[in-house]
């Protein structure tokens, strides 16, 4: 069931077209993860969600309904360009947050204290916002984001900056999330990240839409459309036993196994039969692009859907 | 209801901001002590001057006319002592027959100067000042006041009476009435005199260090709001005219605490020190404009710090407008001489000026009521416009990092 939904959204800055005639659905429940190299609009698409800034043209629906005031606190909103007041208490700063989203001061402290737990942070809740490491501000932003307890939580690049222990809490508390029944929008450039966390991805390139399906979907059609053309070969055998076979024209020894580097895709098949014959193969597998070779793939080559 | 509500919310966490602050109890309290210290310290000194033991200084004298016995005058003439009391000092004259013995008093340090009365004094009044100062000196001065007072008393003795004589020492001493509008007279006290000088001053001072104080605090707020990108968040729960709102009202209620305790403290002072009394109707004046000053000036700022890049690009912005809002303290000597004329009225009627212009003008003379009913009325439609204008400069602006709109951009989101 779509929770959001835009339809031929338009929007131009000072006759800059900066979001070009996008259409699209976020469901219930997902991760959606929204990608683009920087200045691909992503930030103005969010914007436009939660009602900060207006579209041109088109359609915006969040909860069966135009972006409203019951729907803003509905939504939690962790922006990129983001901070806190250097001066006050990380608790206040919290709970005033949680107010603004219309949450009674009582229910948005006893929240805040247990989110401050819940981050590994309850012994710093009397510090100043400057006292805290960039780190602890990031986590702080993070859960001020989510502690009005909304239905969608709106993250853009929510790991920048955070360390792997960190980044792990941070997903860890969005799976939680998902696991609840939340809708989780993730707008980030860090490929490897939306490829384990995201159902389905939007990926914008100079504001308009170049892929919108599921990760799985995606990786299996660029599979044939990248120019993929490395298999990785677990085997026993000595490396001589790729001699005299034109096909590779590379071949790059591992620890515990090897990356051949062919001259074409369409040797892969051949090849394979071939090396039955010659070694006893453990492992033979064809590279799969990951996210992040289509995203550059399409960013430089400006291949569109 | 809910846009007051939220509105609300940033009002008290602003205001709760701000007076939590060390730097608004320093001047909120530290800024009538510093001032009562100011008003304090020459009294203390002058009281102190009074209650000491004055030194004797002398100064020599050669007469070469034969008219004048400075030394019996110092000791009968009370009206020396009094005058020279004044600058800590008293004076002891000695007579010297010539300059040498004079000079040699000077080197052994007997007396500090010494006059010479010439024989052709009668004639053309010159008396000559020797003294080892080379610089200028005040007293010198009054030493010439106090020697003209005994020279009159020693040439016309027994000449005129002694009331011809006491008033061409002190030909005028004038005293000060005023008609008010049903005819009656009353005696200007120096309390009223005080009164209708200090009082519009204090006033303008007040208004203009409150609502800049309270606006100034605006301008920081938002431009640290930009600066630290803290406005992203909050914009994703409220609107910013809500937003807008909801800081006007609580840093509005900041410089209204800030100004009672003033007033306050004030009032406690000049209950010992002068009988001033402020009319209730002037304080509601003075509530009136101070509301709608701030309202002016808060909007301005706002506006000023969302379409600005820093927090140092916001106060060069806000310079211009500062100046316009202290001209009415350039002209406080024009708005007490005339309050009725015409840069006074002008001044009371524009509204970047008029808050603190009327309640100089309403402080020293009787403002017509239309006068003040145009001046609020100007301000009210003003405040109206600008509050307009901020808060779309407010909206566009806040999402605008690094970079100041040019001017063609602002006039396009005016639109």
């Amino acid at each position: 069931m779509a929770i959001i939904e835009l339809t031929d959204i338009s929007k131009s800055y000072n006759d800059t077209q900066v979001i070009n005639n996008i259409s699209f659905s976020v469901n219930q429940g997902e991760i959606f993860g929204l990608l683009g190299p920087n200045g691909a609009g992503k930030t103005t698409i969010l914007r436009m969600l939660l009602d900060i800034i207006t579209s041109d043209s088109g359609s915006i629906k969040v909860f069966d309904s135009t972006p409203d005031y019951a729907a803003k606190d509905r939504i939690g909103y962790l922006p990129e360009e983001r901070g806190l007041y250097k001066t006050t208490k990380i608790t206040d700063h919290l709970v005033y947050l949680a107010q603004l989203k219309g949450i009674p001061k009582k229910q948005a402290q006893e929240k805040a204290e247990y989110l401050l737990r819940l981050i590994e942070m309850y012994e710093h809740k009397e510090k100043k916002v400057e006292e805290l490491s960039k780190g602890m501000q990031q986590k702080i932003q993070f859960i001020a984001a989510i502690i009005h307890d909304p239905d969608i939580i709106v993250v853009d690049e929510p790991f920048s900056g955070l360390d792997p222990v960190n980044t792990k809490l941070i997903i860890n508390i969005l799976l939680e999330q998902k696991k609840a029944g939340k809708t989780i929008i993730l707008s980030t450039h860090i490929m490897e990240q939306v490829q384990t966390l995201c159902d389905r991805i939007l990926m914008i390139n100079k504001g308009s839409v170049v892929l919108y399906d599921t990760v799985d979907r995606i990786r299996k059609k660029y599979r044939k459309n990248l120019k993929n053309n490395s298999v990785i070969l677990e085997f026993d055998g000595s490396v001589d036993a790729f001699s005299g076979l034109d096909c590779i024209r590379k071949v790059i020894e591992h620890d515990t196994f090897v990356e051949l580097i062919l001259q074409d895709a369409d040797d892969i098949q051949p090849l394979l039969e071939e090396l039955i014959k010659r070694v006893e193969i453990i492992r033979f597998e064809q590279t799969t692009p990951s996210l992040n070779d289509i995203f550059i793939e399409i960013v430089e080559g400006g291949i569109t859907e | 209801m809910v846009l007051l509500n939220r509105s609300l919310i940033v009002a008290r966490f602003e205001f709760l901001k701000i007076v939590k602050r060390k730097q608004f109890l320093l001047i909120t309290f530290g800024f009538p002590i510093f001032f009562l210290l100011i008003m304090a310290i020459p009294m203390m000194a002058n009281l102190m001057v009074f209650d000491d033991d004055p030194d004797l200084k002398s100064i020599g004298y050669i007469d070469q006319t034969g008219l004048f016995n400075l030394s019996s005058k110092n000791t009968a003439g009370s009206q020396v002592i009094v005058s020279v009391k004044k600058i800590n000092e008293s004076i002891e004259f000695i007579q010297y027959t010539g300059n040498e013995e004079a000079e040699k008093a000077i080197i052994s340090k007997t007396i500090s100067s010494y006059i010479i009365i010439p024989d052709d004094y009668l004639q053309n009044g010159t008396i000559e000042l020797y003294s080892t100062n080379s610089g200028f000196d005040f007293q010198e001065m009054e030493l010439s006041a106090q020697l003209s007072e005994i020279i009159i008393t020693t040439l016309l003795t027994d000449k005129v009476d002694d009331d011809t004589l006491g008033r061409i020492i002190e030909p005028v001493d004038m005293k000060l009435f005023t008609i008010d509008t049903v005819g009656d007279v009353k005696e200007k006290g120096i309390s009223d005199i005080i009164g209708d000088f200090a009082l519009p001053f204090i006033t303008g001072m007040l208004l203009i260090i409150t609502i800049f104080s309270a606006s100034g605090y605006l301008l920081r707020g938002v431009a640290e709001e930009k600066e630290t990108r803290v406005i992203e968040i909050i914009l994703s729960s409220l609107t910013p005219r809500e937003l807008l709102t909801g800081k006007i009202i609580g840093l509005g209620c900041v410089g209204l605490l800030q100004i009672t305790i003033w007033i306050s403290i004030g009032t406690m002072g000049s209950i010992y020190v002068l009988p001033v009394v402020i009319k209730p109707l002037v304080l509601l004046l003075a509530f009136v404009y101070f509301i709608l000053g701030f309202l002016l000036f808060a909007s301005i700022m706002a506006g000023v710090g969302a379409i600005s890049g820093s927090m140092q690009e916001a106060q060069q912005l806000v310079g211009i407008f500062t100046f316009i809002a202290i001209a009415p303290m350039m002209f406080m000597q024009v708005l007490i001489t005339k309050p009725d004329g015409a840069i006074s009225t002008f001044l009371s009627l524009f509204p970047l000026t008029s808050p603190v212009a009327m309640m100089s003008r309403i402080a020293v003379s009787d403002v017509p009521v239309y006068q003040i009913a145009a001046s609020i009325l100007i301000l009210i439609v003003s405040v109206y416009f600008v509050i307009i204008l901020s808060s779309r400069l407010f909206r566009v602006g806040l999402l605008m990092y690094g970079k100041r709109p040019d001017i063609r951009t602002i006039v396009q989101y005016m639109r």
